[in-house]
This record gives structure tokens, sequence and C-alpha cells, in this order.
């Protein structure tokens, strides 16, 4: 007899994600995502200032602020064909990369790494053996015995104060955790060492855009940074001097760290490749543009259908015809009015609450589709497009990748592997260590630019009396994100978001197809089902983000979630 | 010299969730504080909140809170009632709360010397609502606690002569709400 297990967290206000699935024989059988409050934020932006826009969305979201900032001003600036001056595109291409980095190092470390590395075994480790260890896997530098102590020693003084303090809720001593002692230990040295990274990377963030978490230097046509030289205060030398080091920092931390880490925990979880693959279709937009009207960029975009690299499509630019006619959102089991899908300049955000109900309406979260069908978005999709049309960077980071793996554990990745929960995280690794090189190329051109002489960082919008619309996409940290507006005598007439973990969290549609968490949980194995690791590695493994998919809020919500039996 | 920060948490477009960034403008507007002094719009930070507070020698957040107590009450906890509470499920980047980030603090052994949470307790979260009257009446009280919080850890500061006009950018100035109907 099948059970329901829910997993039910009740977070901060900013909402949250709730999973059930039906568990036969410890494998799971079914499975729902759901968002389980509302907030429609968007509707707060009709009949405002289109140039404002970027404000209010920048709060949608605390975590992902800046990306919200971004694609709104790209949506206006879609609408009205405003071309961006070299310097504001290198400016916010190094505040999106560097948001990026800092995200990318928090999902790992801090939220996704402790699904695997066993906290309750590092008192057992050998500080000596693990530095030894260390040593033959990277040429980090703080893989010292001294270092590796300390970090221990942290966990043995939380450990014994008798309390587990933030490791109070793990599932330790899981039968599914498998990781030595030593590995253990090295990182969860990581993990405390990431907390270092990712504040210098929000530093770049901070120095580029004025203030972090809410940057203050976007505006419609362009950024406000004022370039000059020699004062320190303005964007000079001296700022991009502190830049330029902070940013080697953090490249060094990905590429020899955070990068090898997950190459060592695929090696050694192997059969996480053949877990957590579901949906197959991938979708990513090209971001990161190299000139000022965005017709080349540094990250391409494009789409694969049902798991066919080799037949993957490509996206020209950010905003492609084909993705722009392509995306609807159906809410046949999402708690909103309506009956057939919607393109989102048409969209509409009324809430029709009738509970919770598999069978029938059960999340806050709307169904995007493209051309019809649920699509998988994030690292994994760009790797995966990048990788079918021959791009070099990704190239260069997927063999590096699979030469690392093989090096550890003896196996040998196939790129049909990474249809996975490893492949999720493999190839956020992977993206982070492009991001990394992109950083320090794009802070060149932006010195090399500036050098020349051009200081315009801005052209100034028109915005015109009829009727237009546009669409600002961002390959964020979590996958394909657009803004769609409409605009009419000068104000917002409609605004959606569609967000990367609305794709990804995404119910079943009219035709009643899984949206990506739901099917790659299916046929899932479970040793504990009461304590469903597996479940959350896999969910994990997307980065979710509930807060800006479902728009949600829930006054009461300051409990402590637990796994229930239903 | 000894830090501080005082940071307001919450979102701005969801009603009384914004109190906290609202009672940081007013402050800014009303006050000035020395260098050593940070005042931070943090809105929902999460995990990130960890990086903002270690270190230091006194946070000072202000935040609406859920509770039992009618709205507009004034609630203030301090680090241990904060630390208290287990850490949920990480399931996403939000989960990560307040009591996560000073345990992380904790852990790294830069856990702020001093800790006060100002809460405020809410009435509406609607999208685009304006604050409620209660808590807006309790945002005086709210300034004092702060204020009187730093004055018990030997903070200086000094109001201004004439005070600048909040920049409440989010549609709603400290006087007359101006939230379009919607």
């Amino acid at each position: 007899m099948a059970k329901r297990i829910t997993i039910d967290p009740i977070t901060r206000i900013e909402g949250h994600l709730r999973i059930d699935v039906e568990v036969d024989n410890n494998a799971v059988s079914n499975a729902w995502a759901s968002c389980t409050m509302w907030r429609g934020i968007e509707k707060i932006l009709r009949g405002r200032d289109p140039r404002d826009a970027w404000l209010f969305t920048q709060r949608f979201c605390g975590v992902c602020t800046t990306v919200h900032a971004m694609a709104s001003v790209r949506s206006v600036e879609d609408a009205l064909k405003l071309e961006i001056p070299l310097n504001a595109q290198y400016i916010r291409n190094l505040i999106l990369i560097a948001h990026a980095l800092h995200d990318h190092i928090v999902h790992f470390y801090q939220l996704s790494a402790l699904d695997w590395v066993d906290v309750l075994q590092i008192p057992k480790a050998d500080p000596a053996a693990t530095s030894k260890l260390a040593e033959s896997l990277s040429p980090w530098t703080r893989n010292s015995r001294n270092e590796l102590k300390a970090a221990q020693d942290r966990v043995n003084a939380v450990a014994s104060s008798g309390q587990l303090g933030i490791f109070a809720n793990g599932y330790w001593g899981h039968p599914a955790m498998r990781l030595s002692p030593e590995v253990n230990l090295l990182a969860f040295s990581h993990y405390v060492q990431a907390l270092e990274y990712q504040r210098k990377a929000l530093q770049v963030v901070g120095l580029l855009g004025s203030k972090t978490p809410h940057i203050q230097n976007l505006t419609v046509g362009g950024v406000a940074n004022a370039i000059d030289l020699d004062s320190p205060s303005a964007l000079g030398m001296s700022q991009l001097e502190t830049i330029r080091t902070l940013l080697e920092e953090v490249v060094q931390f990905v590429q020899q760290v955070y990068f090898v880490d997950v190459c060592a925990v695929a090696a050694m979880y192997p059969e996480w490749f053949k877990i957590g693959s579901g949906v197959r279709n991938y979708l990513a937009v090209p971001d990161l543009p190299l000139d000022s009207r965005g017709s080349s960029y540094d990250l391409p975009g494009g789409y694969i259908r049902g798991g066919d690299i080799a037949g993957a499509k490509a996206f020209q630019t950010a905003s492609d015809p084909v993705f722009r006619q392509g995306v609807t959102e159906d809410v046949m089991h999402a708690y909103y009015q309506g009956e057939k899908p919607l393109h989102p300049w048409q969209g509409e955000t009324e809430p029709a609450f009738t509970g919770w109900d598999g069978e029938q309406k059960y999340s806050w979260v709307k169904a995007p589709r493209f051309n019809g069908e649920p699509m998988q978005v994030g690292p994994l999709a760009q790797v995966l497009v990048g990788y079918a049309q021959g791009h070099p960077l990704t190239k260069k980071y997927a063999g590096l990748a699979i030469e690392k793996v093989a090096a550890i554990g003896g196996i040998r990745v196939t790129p049909d592997m990474l249809h996975s929960t490893l492949g999720r995280h493999a190839a956020r690794a992977i993206r982070a260590c492009m991001l990394a090189e992109l950083a320090q190329k794009h802070l060149q051109l932006l010195t090399d630019n500036i050098a020349k002489g051009d200081y315009t960082v801005y052209n100034q919008p028109v915005l015109p009396t009829h009727e237009v619309e546009g669409v600002g996409t961002h390959e964020a940290p979590r996958g394909t994100l657009s803004h769609w507006i409409v605009i009419k005598d000068q104000k917002i007439k409609n605004y959606q978001a569609v967000v990367p973990s609305t794709w990804n969290a995404s119910p079943r549609d009219k035709a009643g197809a899984h949206g990506p968490y739901e099917a790659s949980l299916l046929h899932t194995p479970l040793a504990r089902p009461e304590e469903p690791l597996e479940v959350l590695r896999t969910v994990h493994s997307f980065d979710p983000c509930m807060a800006c998919a479902c728009h949600a809020f829930d006054p009461s919500g300051r409990k402590i979630g637990v796994a229930k039996i239903l | 010299m000894k830090t501080a920060l005082i940071g307001g948490i919450g979102n701005v477009l969801l009603g009384d969730d914004g109190v906290g960034p609202y009672i940081l403008t007013l402050l800014e507007s009303q006050y000035t504080f020395g260098d050593n002094i940070k005042l931070v719009d943090l809105g929902t930070p999460a995990l990130d909140l960890t990086h903002q507070i270690v270190g230091l020698d006194a946070v000072i957040l202000v935040d609406s809170v859920a509770s039992d107590d009618p709205a507009g009450t004034i609630v203030l906890y301090r680090k241990e009632d904060i630390v208290r509470q287990v850490p949920a499920e990480r399931l996403d980047p939000h989960s990560p709360a307040l009591s996560e980030c000073l345990l992380t603090a904790e852990m790294l052994g830069a856990s702020p010397r001093n800790m006060l949470l100002v809460g405020i307790v809410g009435e509406t979260y609607e999208p685009g609502s304006p604050l409620s009257t209660p808590v807006r009446e309790s945002v005086a009280n709210a300034i004092a606690a702060i204020l009187a919080e730093l004055e018990r850890l030997g903070f200086g500061y000094q109001k201004r002569a004439i005070p600048n006009e909040p920049l409440i950018w989010w549609g709603e100035t400290s006087a007359t709400p101006t939230r379009p109907a919607i």
C-alpha cells in the first residue's frame, strides 16, 4: 500500500515549497510540487512608470534581487528597442556574474552539501590524512592540516555543547550517506571557507551596484555609474583594481574548490547519475551581451526536446522570436481563474484558491510551457544547449569535469548521464567555472573600453504613447528568467514575471504532464521513507527558490518544518 | 571602535512586512549616526544576513513578526531567544532565517556580542497595501526602542534639526499614504 510523505517546511514570510510524494516498495511512485502561498506582486506594477518597475521587481525576491532588476530594465529596453552603451553592458554583466558566482557557491555548500556530507562523521577524521587527500585533488592553498583541524574543532565545539546548533536539522547517520570521515571533513572545511568567498562576490556587486542587497545603479537605457579614471569614489582605476583582486580570489575558490568538490561528490555517489532525470526538455536564453544591440553573447541559449542533445536548436538573441512566441502559462492545476493557457503579455493573476487536491488544483505556481511542453531550466539546460552548439567555453569545462570525475572515481561520465541529480550539480559547477573566466574577461573589456576614452553609460529612453510590448530575459543562476511588459500611454498596462523556479516547480498542465521537480522524483529509491533524504537531494539539485516562483506569503509562517507521514 | 548595524528587514511590497525598511528610512531622515553604525535596508536577505552581522558589537534589527498579540504590539527578542529556534529544513534559500544566520556566526566564532530584534506584530500582508493603522501607530515606539538600545550600549546619535524627506519610493510617505488603488 502506497504511503504519502509530505515535506512542508514553513519558512519565513517569503513563501515556500511543498513536496508530496507517494512511496510504494521504498520508491517514489507519484509526486506533486506545490507552493503553498500566494502573492500577486505583479499587479502592483500596473499603472506605474515603466522606468520605475525595476525598483519594485527587485523586491520580488530577497535572494535574487539583482536578477529581477536586470530582467525588468531589459523588458522596457526591448519594448523601446533601445540600445545600451558598451560600458553599461559590461557593468551589468559583471554584476550578474558576481551575483551568480555568489549564488552557485551558496547553493552547493550552504543549501545542498549537507545532503551528501555527514557532519557527525567529522570528529572521526584524521586532519593530516585529510590534508594529504586534498593535496591529491587540488592545488588550493587552504587545505593545510591546521586549517582542517580548525574546521574539525568547530564541529567538535558545536557537538560537545549538547546542541547541534546550525546542524540540528540534518539526516545524520542516514544509510544513504557514504563519504569517509576525511572527505566529510574536507567538504565541511570548504563549507566554512565558502562563506568568505560568497562575501567577496557580494562586495563586487556592491562596488558596481553601489549597494547590496538592493543595487541602485540601474536605469532604463544603461547604468548610473559615474566613470572617472582618477576619482576614488567614482568607477575608475582604483575601484577596477579592487574588483579585479576580489574576483581573482572568488575565481580561485570556484575553480580549485567548488568545482573539485562537486566532481569528488559525483565520483563517490555515481548511482546519482542514474537518478533524478525527469523532464528532458531544456530551455536557456543567451546572456552576457557583447555589443550594444545585443546581437552576440558570451553564454549561448536555445532548447532541447526529449533529451535529443544533437538536435538542439539555438536562440540567436535574448528575445528570440521563437522564445517570444513560444511561452504560455497554464493554470489547470494552479489556484488561478482561467481555462486556457495564456501568453504572458495577456497573462492574468486572479486567485481562485480551492485547497490542496492532487487531482485538481494544488499549487500557487502556474505551469509555464514552451511550445506547449514543460521545460527544465537552470545550469544543466544551459550547459547542454552550449555543449550541443560546440560552445568552446562549455566544452572546455565539461571536458575538465569528465576528466576529474574519472581521475577520482574511475567513472566515465557521458553526456547522457547528465540527465540526473548529479548532472544538475555538475552542470552548475561547470557553469560557475565558465562564469569565473568570463568575469575576468568582462572586467578587462570594461577597463579597455574606458581606457579608450568611452565614458558613456546611458542612452535616454523615450516612451511612446502607442502600445508596445517587450520581454526582458536573463539566464539567472536558477535558469531562464523572463519579464514581460505591455506599455500603453507611458504606463505599465500589464506585467508578468515567468521565473526559473516556476518552470521547474511547475505543477501538471492541462495534458497531465508533470513539471520538472515532479518528474525527477518518480522512481527514486528511498532507504528510509520516514527520512526522505533522497527526495531532498533531487529537489535541492534544482536549487529551488520558491519565493519568486509562487509570489507567495504566509503571515503566520514562522514554524518549524517537518517531514510528515500521511 | 565599537561597531553596530541597524537593519530593516521585510518586503516593502507586502503591506506590514515592509515596516522594517520603512522605519529604517525614517531613522535615516530624522537622525545622524557615527561612521561606526551602519544602517541597511536588508529586504529579505535569508542566509546573506550572516555577512551583515558577523564580527559586530551590536546588531539591532527591526522586522514585522507573527504573534498572537494584537497588531502593532512591539515584541523584543534577544540573541538567546532567537538561537533557541531550531533551524528549519533547508528546502530553498529562503529557509535560512535569523536563527540560522546567528548560529552560523556563532559557529564561525564571530557572533555579534549584542543582538536585539525589535518585532512589530503585523496585521495585513496584502501585496501593495499600505501599513495598517496599528502598525503605523507603533512606528514611533519602535524607533524609541532602537534608540534606547543604542544608548544602553553607548552608541551616539543626533536628531537632525531639520529632518530630510524620507525616501519611501515604494509609494508612501510618512504623512500621507499615496499608494494607488489596484
